[in-house]
């Protein structure tokens, strides 16, 4: 079952044309990542999925429904999670209310938060602790944390291993692994070995629209139908 | 930075000081208790700069929305009150019965404002969120001007003057009220215990709204990144109009709370004393900060009642005195943590 | 423009001389409005200049206007220390300005550490201070709330020590003008007054103007429009902003300062308080913020709606006081007679009227009326269009 569903869409921000016309389907269970250079319009294809900066022309489906045009926390609420760029957690809020904040939607929060710490121990640790106060790795666990809580179906990764010491990266990249199985996901990486590792298919973006997708296994970035696009 | 009733209330304000009091600054003892008393009178003026500026706080945290008519519903509000205990409160209603009256109108007040201010960012604030924060601050200026000018033609219609006070509401505070408490060895007047009470429970209220309840977690959460909140499926406008509503309430309960007061007073000056000095009150603590707020009305509070005390002792003769001072501590503030006491805000980031 | 103010005052009277008395005395605005007219134009331009140009609202703008208008009273009694009493008007007036352009230097040395809505309260909070200051300056006057008067001869612009080339200003003290050129036509004294302030707007305006369409200007327009990159592209943003600030106060005081010539009185209300800055404010986005000669306009409109609205000049009440039968106006409403509601609610309630109206312009016509004309009319203004067009898509 296809999870979401780009189609020829079109996004601006103010008169900068971002997406051109660019289409993807992420089908349930899967793991896919944006890949390609900076500016090329990977954030704005989260965005644009989640409402953030809606298109002008397209559609988005998410779960077989059209949600082109619906406020944003219509389609959080159908089950979309977002680990947004440098993470942005509540820095005042502690971790335990981080997590509560997401989970309103959820039938059962507390269940939700329980299973959350069971993935991520060290947040059970901190549950208390205001986030601002963490580590950038321990953020980013609350971010992957707070993007999964509320029943959430899909999870839209941007720039997760951005930032960090190498060790640490590891850590979060087992911790989305963890969270993998459970959800569906689509992952915006810089690091190209990292996303092939990672991901089971990818799309290769340039200056808005898919210009190669395909299977992750055996691609590295020396292929020269990669790596055109992605050198400057 | 007051007007006329501030000006217009020194001499009051002189003949409010115990003369007792005053003569005997000399003696260390008494020295010591002049200072217990203007430091307790600070905390009650503290408790009235709060209540005035939580609401506007609390907008301004969430929103972005500096709301310029804060002042005119604070004004509304004080004659709203103020016709309530006027209608209810005759001769003969004693002591308890008024004061309960009082919470009945403050209430009241509260749930009428509050709807009004909800329906004030449904229909005048929410089609203006994409433009910059001018617009905003423009809008509800507008929106003061507009409140106020309908309350002077309200008044005159019904015979009131605009300016001064409303005597007949200052004229329904309980006489006990309006004597003094010995506290620590002070004569402290009872309206500033009243007042602190009231602030307290206000204070109260609201942080157990922010602490307490899912809607105070989205506020403090919002507070930070609207969008992000957003993206967690919460309907973030819903937020918006409910605050806006609660904060344009706590405004007039602000003005039901200085009806009695008579430094303050029900008067279509009001609109703009208030806005000022909780606009001074909400810098200082940082903007959107619930325990700057708190912290700064304190600090007012007290440096308003030391200067007060200054000015009515003969040691300075400048009336205008408490008001420079005020805003010079403003001023400095803005110079040495320009984000204010607790702001964490990157300044003008809104 | 200019020719429509500068003929206005012969149209005027030549209606008042036809049956259509009445009417035109009603609706349109008197002379001595109009003279209002220039100096508070005057002084929304100023506020237009840096409010409306860098975006920076300058919330306290008053205490430009009471600088010129107090310094100019001031110098006028030999109350200011160096200047003896004597001293023309129009050095007094650029003397204040200058005064008023350091004073902006000393605020917005503080200010311009914030921006948006800080700028605005702590500018707001400063001009009330100094207003408070003033109103119990005992130096001032023997009343300083109610403010001071002028107490010599009638102050004249013109060109210093020219005699022929000044003219008198005031509405009871200033020049009439009998015969002009050979020409038959006799001018009153408020007209010349109007004449000889008009002179100074219009000077002060193409003053703005220049530094507007100059390099400066463009900067100023860069800050509004994205200050982090201004400063990315190397302008020493915080120094413009003050340089902004300063010849903006510059011209508020110098309206001021007319507008103390004229009255021959000031006090504090009227100058240094926060409303006066709020009217400024109200006819810059009536007639067109970040236009320059937008709030003229809006001043004429808020002027004469005050005018039809005030009973001092003819005006709506008067006319339904007369118009209107006697059973009608005692008729009742909610217990209150219809002439008492007209007394109260129409009569000098103007400022209510221009609440809705500028509420209704910032929620429906943000570009003002200047502004959304010159948005129309592209093509005649085309260079400015882009800019327009830009912030409108915003």
């Amino acid at each position: 079952m296809t999870t979401l569903e780009l189609d020829e869409v079109h996004t601006y921000y103010g008169e900068s044309h971002i997406l051109q016309g660019l289409s993807l389907s992420v089908e349930a269970g899967e793991i896919v990542a944006l890949v390609g250079r900076n500016g090329v319009g990977k954030t704005t294809t989260l965005r644009t999925a989640l409402g953030l900066t809606p298109p002008r022309e397209g559609t988005v489906r998410f779960d077989g429904e059209d949600v082109t045009g619906m406020e944003p926390h219509e389609i959080a609420a159908r089950g979309m999670g977002w680990v947004p760029e440098e993470r942005r957690v509540f820095s005042h809020l502690t971790v335990e209310e981080n997590l509560r904040v997401a989970a309103h939607s959820a039938a059962d929060p507390s269940a939700q938060i329980a299973e959350a710490y069971e993935l991520f121990p060290a947040l059970d640790r901190f549950s208390d602790k205001g986030a601002g106060d963490l580590s950038g790795g321990q953020q980013q666990m609350l971010a992957i944390a707070r993007g999964m809580v509320g029943d959430n179906d899909l999870l839209l990764v941007d720039e997760p291993s951005e930032g960090l010491a190498p060790q640490i990266v590891e850590d979060v990249v087992e911790a989305l692994r963890a969270a993998s199985a459970d959800t569906t996901m689509v992952l915006v990486e810089q690091n190209f070995r990292l996303a092939m590792d990672l991901a089971d298919r990818f799309y290769l973006v340039d200056h808005g629209v898919v210009v190669e997708a395909g299977e992750t296994a055996g691609v590295t970035s020396e292929d020269e139908r990669i790596r055109r696009y992605l050198t400057a | 930075m007051s007007l006329a009733p501030l000006a217009g209330a020194a001499p009051q304000i002189a003949s409010l000081v115990d003369p007792g009091a005053l003569l005997a600054t000399g003696g260390a003892v008494d020295g010591l208790r002049t200072a217990a008393r203007v430091l307790a009178e600070g905390i009650g003026k503290g408790a009235v700069y709060f209540t005035i500026a939580v609401g506007l706080t609390l907008v301004f945290g969430l929103m972005g929305v500096l709301n310029f008519a804060h002042g005119a519903v604070a004004m509304v509000g004080a004659y709203l009150g103020g016709l309530v205990l006027v209608l209810v409160v005759g001769a003969n209603t004693g002591t308890l019965a008024t004061i309960l009256v009082f919470f009945v109108a403050l209430a009241l007040v509260f749930a009428v404002t509050t709807a009004a201010g909800s329906a004030m960012e449904v229909a005048l604030i929410r089609p203006i969120y994409d433009r910059t924060p001018t617009y905003q601050i423009l809008l509800t200026f507008g929106v003061s001007l507009i409140i106020e000018e309908v309350a002077r033609i309200v008044l005159t219609l019904r015979g009131i003057q605009p300016n001064p006070q409303w005597q007949a509401p200052m004229g329904t505070a309980p006489d006990v009220l309006l004597g003094r408490t010995e506290l620590f060895g002070v004569g402290v007047r009872r309206l500033y215990l009243f007042e602190v009470a009231i602030g307290a429970l206000v204070a109260v209220a609201v942080w157990a709204f922010l602490t307490k309840t899912l809607y105070g977690l989205y506020i403090r959460a919002g507070s930070e990144d609207t969008e992000m909140v957003q993206a967690l499926g919460i309907d973030v406008r819903q937020a918006f109009t409910v605050v806006f509503g609660v904060g344009t309430g706590l405004a007039a309960v602000g003005g039901v709370l200085l009806m009695w007061d008579p430094i303050w007073g029900p008067s279509v000056l009001l609109s703009i004393d208030v806005l000022l000095y909780a606009f001074v009150v909400v810098i200082i603590g940082g903007l959107g900060s619930f325990t700057g707020t708190l912290v700064a009305a304190g600090i007012v509070g007290i440096a308003d009642s030391v200067t007060t005390w200054l000015f009515t002792t003969g040691i300075v003769t400048f009336p205008g005195l408490s008001e420079v001072t005020i805003f010079l501590l403003l001023v400095v503030m803005l110079i040495i943590r320009p984000q204010g006491l607790y702001g964490v805000e990157e300044v003008g980031g809104h | 423009m200019i020719v429509g103010f500068a003929l206005y005052p012969l149209a005027y009277e030549a209606l008042l001389a036809t049956p259509a008395a009445p009417f035109a005395e009603a609706f349109l605005p008197a002379i001595t409005f109009m003279v209002v007219v220039l100096y508070t134009g005057l002084f929304a331009m100023s506020f237009d200049f840096i409010s409306g140009y860098t975006g920076y609202l300058s919330f306290g703008h008053a205490a430009f206007y009471g600088t010129g208008a107090y310094f100019v009273v001031l110098a006028a009694n030999g109350q200011v220390p160096g200047i003896p009493g004597g001293t023309p008007f129009m050095i007094t007036l650029l003397l204040g300005a200058v005064v008023a352009g350091l004073l902006a230097l000393v605020i917005g040395s503080v200010s311009f550490r914030l921006t948006g809505v800080y700028f605005a309260m702590i500018t707001l909070g400063f001009a009330q201070v100094i207003y408070e200051l003033i109103r119990s300056w005992g130096y001032v006057s023997t009343n300083p709330t109610e403010g001071a008067t002028v107490s010599g001869d009638a102050l004249a612009i013109g060109v210093p020590y020219v005699d022929a080339l000044s003219l008198d200003v005031g509405r009871l003290t200033g020049e009439s003008v009998e015969n002009l050129l050979g020409l038959g036509i006799d001018l009153s004294t408020t007209v010349v007054s109007y004449y000889a302030l008009g002179i100074v707007v219009v000077g002060c305006y193409f003053a703005m103007q220049r530094i507007l369409h100059s390099p400066f200007g463009r900067v100023m327009i860069a800050i509004r429009e994205n200050e982090e990159r201004a400063r990315a592209v190397g302008y020493p943003t915080y120094r413009f902003k003050l340089a902004a600030f300063a010849i903006s106060g510059f011209f508020g005081a110098v309206a001021g300062g007319v507008f103390a010539a004229y009255s021959r009185s000031v006090a504090p209300d009227g100058t240094f308080y926060f409303l006066v800055t709020a009217d400024a404010l109200i006819t810059t986005i009536i007639g067109g913020f970040g236009t320059l000669a937008g709030p003229v306009f809006g001043t004429l409109f808020t002027q004469g709606l005050e005018d039809v609205l005030s009973t001092e000049s003819g005006g709506v009440a008067t006319l339904l006081r007369e118009g209107l039968p006697a059973n009608v106006l005692e008729a009742d409403l909610f217990g209150v007679s219809l002439e008492l509601f007209v007394n109260t609610a129409v009569d000098g309630r103007a400022p209510l009227y221009l609440g809705i109206i500028f509420v209704l312009f910032v929620l429906f016509v943000p570009n003002g009326i200047l502004g959304t004309l010159r948005d129309r009319l592209g093509g005649t203004v085309g260079k400015r269009l882009p800019d327009y067009l830009r912030r409108y898509r915003r």
